[in-house]
């Protein structure tokens, strides 16, 4: 293993001073553009806290506070020529919270995203940076990608954070693209998941579809393989889905015999997930959406009946519970959209619901962006739990709401 | 004699369809971007609904073949947003969504533009052109195409199509669903010019809009027009974001 991630530095630090000798080469004799352009999020939440909650009793562990004011200032820089290209994100955060025990303040900054990129030559590039790596047409999460299954889509007015990586991309025409990427880390969220992890993803487009693939390999894991598809039916109609079959890291197992504790597995059994989705056009330019998930890493009905039983056996149990659980408890869901006009420059909304097939729980979320003027917009997002507690989509909160302004500079 | 000027006579019955109707709808494609080897342009767009004016607009476009990247300049909040278009696959990205996000070919931009009216014009590829007679328009005297859609791919199923004969551009489009019902009209005009294989062709400068149902209009205004090689990682989506 030590040989092996040994193999790997060489590697890359070979192929990390390569992309340097080319990229100066390329500086030279280019000409320049320098664009900036900055958003700052200053918003309001409020919360819920579910009273009876089993992973989270009397808000003990989660510690959610009830109300959180956020400044956030999201800068993009670029330096551009026709060879070569840099990017910086930085995002300037400082946040108040009251109540769940969290009182206080925090600040931060970091770089959500940077990059430095530079065309080899017609058809190849190369770029090290941070990277939002996030593809498929899914909506409710993206099961094709091995960094974002969560794809950010149910919260518009989150940041998402690249990955670390050194990719190559091929694409000799606008119908092919393939990628080898190299992920060193997840970047500001810091998992350990996906750490040096190599990638390779292809994507073909015929003339009303789009079919993908993915496969991730990193060391001491069982290698990732994903996928997705996209076909345009007519003028109003989408037909998408994706799939990944994979091994998860650290994965909670929660025994249906209670007798049994929680067990936390180093790798779990390779298990796939799959979504299959539709999207409708209306003639007025807002698109429905419906999708099924199947998570074929998720619980059985009694498995999670079991998960939030043992939960609440015990404080310990509970924290367990919440820290190691999985990205979707169940195995079957439904998720559906009703948006504006995504092309529209006008007033934006999106309705969302989730729905938890098996523990028959709901999320219902609201988003709307009203702009003021050219530079201010006002937004709202509104979220909704059925279910109660012990159950996925209700048990941490009940409801919450934020509302906020937008400014764009300059 | 008399047979010569019974020949010449003939001469000038001579009917129509003997033009070329394929070879000068594609002149008039180079003319809006079409056969090019990759064409760059900003657009701005004015639109009006009634009395009600909408917010301008300002995009740069990026197209070759049946692939075009239409990016936001103004207004200011939608900086950075981007419609990318190959073939009938359509993603926009744009802040608050934080993966490009396909859409259908309905979903059409604010006023009378649609995606297909911002890129370049490929109508040779995607119709096929039958000569209708001559027309007198603002004076300039046109050809008369009726084009049909090749295919489904198309924006529109039917369009009838004015063609100066001396400066082969088209001057005015009529666009038609399949049931024959019409949607839109098309004005353009031609205040650029571009060098392409030794030639000086004239490029449009603006395309006004207007919906056959509704007391609504888009007036478009090209800019900044220029004819290169448009690069393919453009159209690559991890590298738009």
């Amino acid at each position: 293993m030590h040989a092996a991630g040994g193999r790997v530095a060489a590697i890359s630090g070979g192929v990390l001073v390569g992309c340097t000798v080319c990229l100066a080469t390329l500086a030279q004799a280019q000409t320049w553009q320098s664009t900036w352009d900055a958003s700052v999020y200053a918003s309001l939440s409020t919360r819920r806290v579910q009273a009876d909650s089993v992973l989270n009793p009397d808000n003990l562990l989660a510690r959610l506070p009830d109300s959180v004011g956020v400044l956030e200032t999201r800068f993009d820089w670029r330096l551009e020529s026709e060879r070569l290209g840099m990017h910086l994100r930085p995002i300037l955060r400082q946040q108040w919270q009251h109540g769940g025990g969290g009182e206080g303040g925090l600040d931060e900054g970091y770089l959500s995203q940077w990059r430095l990129r530079g065309v080899l030559t017609e058809s190849l590039s190369a770029s090290l940076g941070r990277d939002v790596m996030n593809w498929g047409p899914a909506q409710f999460r993206s099961p094709s990608s091995p960094f974002y299954f969560d794809n950010g889509r149910s919260d518009p007015t989150r940041e998402l954070s690249g990955v670390d990586a050194l990719k190559l991309a091929f694409t000799p025409d606008a119908n092919r693209a393939w990628n080898l990427a190299f992920v060193r880390g997840t970047g500001h969220d810091d998992r350990d998941d996906w750490k040096n992890t190599w990638l390779l993803k292809g994507e073909q487009r015929g003339s009303d579809w789009t079919v993908g693939w993915v496969a991730a390999k990193s060391a001491g894991r069982a290698a990732f393989w994903g996928g997705y598809g996209q076909w345009t039916l007519g003028d109003d109609w989408l037909l998408y889905g994706e799939a990944a079959s994979s091994r998860l890291h650290q994965a909670l197992r929660s025994p249906v015999s209670l007798a049994q504790p929680f067990r936390v597995e180093a790798e779990s059994a390779r298990q796939s997930v799959w979504l299959a989705g539709a999207n409708h056009t209306l003639e007025s330019g807002q698109a429905l959406s419906l999708e099924y998930l199947f998570n074929g890493h998720g619980y059985h009905e009694a498995e999670a009946n079991a998960y939030f039983t043992r939960a609440d056996q015990s404080l310990p149990n509970a924290g367990l519970a919440l820290s190691a659980r999985p990205a979707l408890l169940g195995r079957h869901y439904l998720h559906a959209v009703w948006q504006s006009n995504l092309l529209e420059e006008g007033d934006v909304w999106r309705l969302m619901w989730s729905h938890n097939l098996q523990d028959g729980s709901q999320e219902w979320a609201a988003y709307f962006d009203h702009p003021l003027n050219t530079h201010l917009n006002l937004y709202a997002l509104g979220v909704f739990n059925r279910g109660g507690a012990a159950s996925e989509f209700a048990d941490l909160s009940a409801r919450s709401l934020q509302i906020g302004l937008r400014l764009v500079m300059p | 004699m008399r047979n010569l000027l019974i020949f010449i006579s003939c001469l000038g019955a001579f009917p129509v369809w003997a033009v070329d109707a394929q070879g000068v709808l594609e002149r008039a494609d180079q003319a809006r971007g079409g056969h090019l080897p990759g064409v760059v342009w900003v657009i701005h767009l004015v639109s009006r609904e009634g009395d009600k004016r909408l917010e301008p607009q300002t995009l740069e476009v990026r197209a070759v073949d049946d692939a075009s990247v239409a990016e936001t300049l103004e207004p200011a909040r939608f900086r950075g947003a981007k419609i990318l278009q190959v073939g009938r696959n359509m993603w926009i990205t744009k802040a608050g969504l934080s993966k490009p996000i396909p859409v259908s070919p309905r979903q059409r931009m604010t006023g009378q533009a649609s995606n297909g009216d911002i890129a370049a014009t490929h109508y040779a590829a995607d119709y096929t052109a039958r000569m209708d007679g001559e027309e007198r328009l603002n004076g300039e005297p046109c050809h008369v195409l009726e084009l049909t859609a090749r295919h489904k791919r198309t924006t529109y199923d039917r369009v009838r199509y004015w063609v100066s004969k001396e400066r082969e551009v088209a001057l005015k489009a009529e666009f038609y669903s399949l049931s024959g019902k019409l949607l839109k009209t098309a004005l353009f005009e031609y205040g650029h010019e571009i060098h392409f294989e030794g030639r000086r062709i004239p490029f449009v400068s603006r395309m006004l809009i207007r919906d056959a149902l509704l007391d609504a209009e888009t007036d478009m205004h090209y800019e900044a027009v220029k004819v290169r090689k448009v690069p393919a990682s453009v159209f690559d989506l991890g590298q738009m974001q």
